[in-house]
């Protein structure tokens, strides 16, 4: 998994009804645009190293944006 | 105070192909209630001991199966520098009781909610055991005033 700053990541609910967690990752503490990341949630929107999941997701600027 | 003045060091970790049963095992022979999943050394999830009744045992899985299918995937961590502050603003805003301690992408170390409280507490009774004496004996009595004629 690689990222950027500025681009979305996507945590998927582990339960039905249970809904994705959203963040935005702020800075790539790994090589080459590897985890770790430091995420700022969408809720509660504080900023947090975060080791990513199978069930995540990178979801880049220009595809977010096309969904708009 | 840094994170790492407090961390338990040697958290149980385990690769992402281990089984229920091993991680039952491993939580038993070190009496932990959570295990780090790692990839290579990376954390890529976490289960706790909750985990494995509430999504293992109730639901009848196997103790053969993957960790991966009951595990919470991503790890909330804190680096071993930072302040323990921080560990107090993770566990505020995020619904968990344990934070893994990393450096670079290895885990360190473990901090738990009963972790902290406990050290808050012992920091909490250094700072009222003076205003208790003083309570219990009395302030000392000062020095009668000269008076200058």
């Amino acid at each position: 998994m690689r990222a950027q700053p500025g681009e979305q990541i996507r945590v998927r609910g582990h339960r039905q009804g249970e809904p994705d967690r959203l963040g935005m990752i702020v800075e790539v503490r790994g090589p080459d645009g590897t985890p770790p990341f430091v995420v700022r949630w969408d809720d509660p929107g504080h900023e947090v190293l975060f080791f990513p999941g199978p069930d995540a997701v990178i979801e880049h600027v220009e595809a977010s944006n096309a969904r708009q | 105070m840094k994170v790492r003045d407090v961390m338990v060091k040697a958290p149980v970790t385990m690769d992402i192909g281990a089984t229920i049963g091993d991680a039952a095992a491993a939580m038993d022979r070190a009496a932990v209630g959570a295990v780090v999943i790692v990839e290579g050394e990376r954390p890529v999830g976490i289960v706790t001991d909750r985990d494995l009744v509430t999504r293992a045992l109730a639901r009848r899985v196997p103790a053969d199966a993957r960790l991966d299918s009951v595990m919470s995937g991503g790890v909330v961590c804190v680096d071993a520098d930072a302040e323990l502050s921080q560990v107090a603003s993770i566990l505020s805003t995020h619904p968990i009781r344990r934070v893994p301690v990393v450096e670079r992408d290895r885990v360190v170390g473990m901090v738990t909610l009963d972790d902290l409280i406990v050290r808050l507490t012992n920091d909490l009774h250094s700072v009222t055991a003076g205003v208790m004496a003083q309570l219990l004996f009395g302030h000392p009595e000062p020095h009668a005033p000269v008076m200058v004629v």
